[in-house]
């Protein structure tokens, strides 16, 4: 099955590990899969944005509207990337007082479900502030945002390592899985 | 044979090393700066013994590949697209000479631009050097023509040019990997054959090698008029790479067809499934030479072409007969700016419309665009990291010069000095030390006296500002230039530069230091001093700019010594300064404006300014820039 996420996100939040995660999974299954990364520049505290497509095309770059979920760690970057959802889509972020109110009604509308919780408060509770992106992921997952399942994306932090990270990553994305929104 | 997921880089990198390339240089740029890692990821991997290089500059890295080449090894240069630039001088010297082993060149290309100061394409290098260009659309494909240009290059004895752009640079792909990589590829014994009438050419013998260079051109354009790195694909056909040659393609009456290139070619045939609509699509691999009897050939199937390729007109360019032609040239296809997926499908259906084809509109819906545009979100501006050196360096230069002075820049990290209000020009690697000159020479004129404060890094001294500084020295310029030496290149990812103790691989290198470069310059004032001591720092900034007004003055050189606090974080960690901000802080925005710093927070009702100790370093550099004494040192460890 073909599926587009974003991840988006500012220099320093793991949005590129994201991305890894889910391409290691998505790869493990035997879909074809094509993601493109922010350098450089970027990483000095930017924006960061990265475009996952699985079981699709080999065009490196999803098209604004044609996302199936965006996955933001970041409120303002949510917001800014929210083009990016298809109607029916969803919108995973982590914010502590949920998306803009403009935007809702337009949401609604377009049949885009959104789903937010604090996943920067989970991380510190874990005594991890870094891991709030794989809180976030196993979230949209248990969501069932990313066509990959809480499963999956365990083995890709298991292949993906290093070892030392391996076990806390794992404790994060169960924590954001069961995490009430 | 395996699936892996490769960024591109590593794609290109494991090309090169499968593929027996024994000599890889590079100059660090981003979107290249993976590839030589990759090569010594790889070569340590597989045990393979390759020379690999983080040269002082492009054209550095490109001679010392190119006497490998003339050794007889298969040899790669890697670099930025701009970097093409500081080496195109051997590149189109390299082009008459020829080589012996294959010498691929791998200029990356920024179409945005996102990292860079231009758009420039190098394909159109290949161009005006006559140097033969590959084109990959993803990772897979780049992998698979490193091969292809090392054959090529040995075949027609050329260097060749293979051309990604950040968007195969940068993506991430599953690609099959051709068994192991554990096949020993025949290393080749270097053995270099005189032959002074082609590597040391006189002018007489270069126009006997522009000819040869000539013949050579026409050959490979007629072998890749049959080279399946080029070919048809109908949209509805497939999605997928798989194509069919011209010759076996059911011929129609097309009444609009697509040549397109690189990213642009995935992108519309994308967007072309999307909209339903059948059109051909030429695949070219090879957009120098062009295969024209192919182009033309498939042109006068169709009533209109469309062009798509980036970042400017190449194919376009060469296309003999463009009256039934659109793209960049007429227009058609926007003239700068990345071909983004929302581009070409634009460009694509008002192709299809004009050109009568039944076209549904294009799937875009920009309601919910409108309703975020409106809330007008900027998206955050790169900034230098919390505990960056230069912060603090550009800090005193401001507070010590004001807004007076003249604040030439340079490339890397510290062009965010912009940010800071203490660089006020960027234009290549080096020109801040000689645009420093020039201010001073063209201010001399109306006896004009005002400070001139130069910033550069450390890598880009050694890259481009050695030579600027000896041509200052020598005609008498008189100007401070601040050498920021964090002690890498950071900006692309801590590469070596020719300062450090240690070469690309880890191994052992001889340090060259930076004050004893300056010193050789003929510079008298030359001073090391750690940024961090902003007091001193700023006395010793007074100091150089009464050298640089003094009767026996000159250019005065502070070499600004602390390592890049991303790589190296020990002598922050040693000596933490945590802070507080005191209750009576107002809110006043100066320290967030002034120092810029990401820990710094400005409450959203402007109230007050909050530390944000996730990411503060505790460097305890702020103190200074709260004028008004509210940011203080902790007294004690109270972090929340």
């Amino acid at each position: 099955m073909e599926r587009k996420l974003i991840v988006a996100g500012i220099g320093g939040q793991g949005v590129i590990f994201v991305t890894k995660v889910l391409s290691q999974a998505a790869m493990a299954r035997g879909e074809r899969v094509m993601a493109s990364e922010n350098h450089g520049m970027s990483q000095r505290g930017g924006s960061v944005m990265s475009h996952v497509k699985i079981g699709g095309s080999d065009a490196p770059l999803i098209r604004r509207g044609t996302a199936d979920a965006l996955i933001a760690l970041d409120r303002m970057e949510a917001i800014r990337n929210l083009p990016f959802v298809r109607a029916g889509g969803s919108v995973c972020l982590n914010s502590s007082n949920g998306l803009e109110p403009a935007v809702m009604p337009r949401l609604a509308e377009m049949g885009i479900n959104v789903h937010a919780f604090n996943a920067d408060a989970r991380a510190k509770e874990l005594g991890a502030p870094a891991v709030a992106n794989l809180i976030l992921l196993g979230f949209a997952a248990a969501h069932s945002a990313l066509g990959l399942s809480v499963e999956e994306l365990k083995e890709a932090v298991r292949a993906l390592g290093p070892a030392k990270a391996v076990e806390m990553n794992l404790k994060a994305l169960d924590a954001g899985a069961g995490a009430e929104e | 044979m395996s699936v892996q997921l490769l960024l591109g880089n590593d794609a290109i990198a494991l090309g090169m090393v499968q593929n027996g390339c024994q000599v890889v240089t590079a100059y660090p740029g981003t979107p290249s700066s993976e590839i030589l890692a990759g090569v010594v990821k790889f070569k340590k991997k597989l045990s393979r013994k390759i020379y690999t290089e983080w040269s002082a500059s492009e054209k550095v890295a490109f001679e010392v590949a190119l006497a490998a080449s003339w050794s007889g090894l298969r040899s790669a240069t890697t670099m930025k697209q701009v970097g093409l630039n500081v080496a195109a001088d051997p590149l189109f010297s390299a082009a008459y000479t020829g080589v012996v082993g294959g010498f691929v060149i791998v200029p990356c290309d920024d179409p945005g631009p996102m990292s860079s100061q231009t758009e420039q394409d190098s394909r159109l290098f290949g161009l005006i050097a006559k140097v033969p260009v590959l084109d990959p659309s993803t990772p897979a494909e780049a992998m698979a023509m490193v091969k292809e240009a090392l054959e090529l290059s040995e075949r027609h004895r050329v260097p060749v040019i293979l051309r990604p752009t950040t968007r195969v640079c940068h993506a991430v792909q599953s690609v099959e990997v051709n068994g192991s990589g554990q096949e020993a590829f025949a290393p080749a014994r270097p053995g270099f054959k005189r032959d002074p009438q082609r590597w040391a050419a006189t002018p007489a013998f270069r126009l006997k090698l522009h000819h040869e260079l000539n013949a050579k051109l026409r050959a490979i354009e007629d072998e890749f008029e049959k080279s399946p790195l080029n070919s048809i694909s109908n949209s509805l056909i497939s999605n997928s790479l798989i194509a069919q040659r011209i010759g076996g393609l059911e011929i129609r009456d097309w009444r609009i067809g697509i040549i397109a290139s690189g990213v642009a070619f995935t992108t519309a045939q994308e967007a072309l499934a999307e909209l339903g609509a059948s059109a051909p699509i030429l695949k070219i691999g090879t957009p120098y030479p062009l295969p024209r009897k192919l182009v033309t050939d498939f042109i006068a199937r169709c009533e209109r072409v469309l062009v798509i390729e980036e970042p400017d007109a190449c194919i376009e360019l060469q296309i003999p007969d463009r009256t039934r032609v659109s793209g960049r040239l007429d227009g058609t296809v926007p003239n700068a700016g990345e071909l983004s997926p929302e581009v070409i499908m634009a460009v694509l259906a008002e192709a299809l419309e004009a050109g009568g084809a039944p076209v549904p509109p294009p799937p875009d819906d920009d309601s919910l665009a409108a309703i975020v545009q409106s809330l007008k979100i900027a998206p955050r501006r790169p900034r230098l990291c919390p505990g960056c050196s230069h912060r603090s360096a550009f800090f005193t230069v401001k507070h010590t010069f004001g807004p007076n002075a003249i604040y030439p820049g340079d490339i890397g990290c510290y062009t965010l000095g912009t940010n800071l209000r203490a660089v006020d020009t960027c234009v290549d690697m080096g020109a801040s030390v000689t645009m420093a000159a020039g201010f001073y020479h063209a201010n001399r004129l109306a006896g004009d006296k005002r400070p001139i404060v130069a910033t550069i890094g450390d890598s880009t001294f050694i890259h481009s500002g050695i030579v600027p500084l000896v041509n200052a020295v020598h005609t008498n310029a008189r100007f401070i230039l601040l050498i920021l030496d964090n002690h890498t290149t950071a900006m692309t990812g801590a590469q070596p530069t020719p300062a450090n103790d240690y070469v690309a691989d880890g191994d052992i290198a001889t340090k060259v230091p930076i004050p004893g470069l300056v010193r050789a310059c003929g510079v008298k004032f030359v001073r090391v001093a750690d940024p961090y001591d902003q007091k001193p720092f700023e006395s010793l900034l007074k100091e150089a700019q009464v050298f640089t007004q003094s009767p026996e003055g000159g250019v005065a050189v502070i070499i600004a010594d602390r390592p890049c606090v991303l790589y190296d974080r020990a002598p922050v960690d040693e000596n933490p300064v945590p802070v507080v901000i005191t209750e009576e802080c107002d809110g006043c925005r100066y320290c967030v404006e002034a120092f810029e710093c990401p820990a710094l927070i400005l409450r959203p009702d402007k109230s007050r300014v909050d530390i944000d100790y996730r990411v503060c370093v505790d460097c305890g550099q702020c103190i200074d820039a709260c004028y008004k004494g509210f940011i203080v040192p902790q007294t004690e460890p109270t972090k929340t």
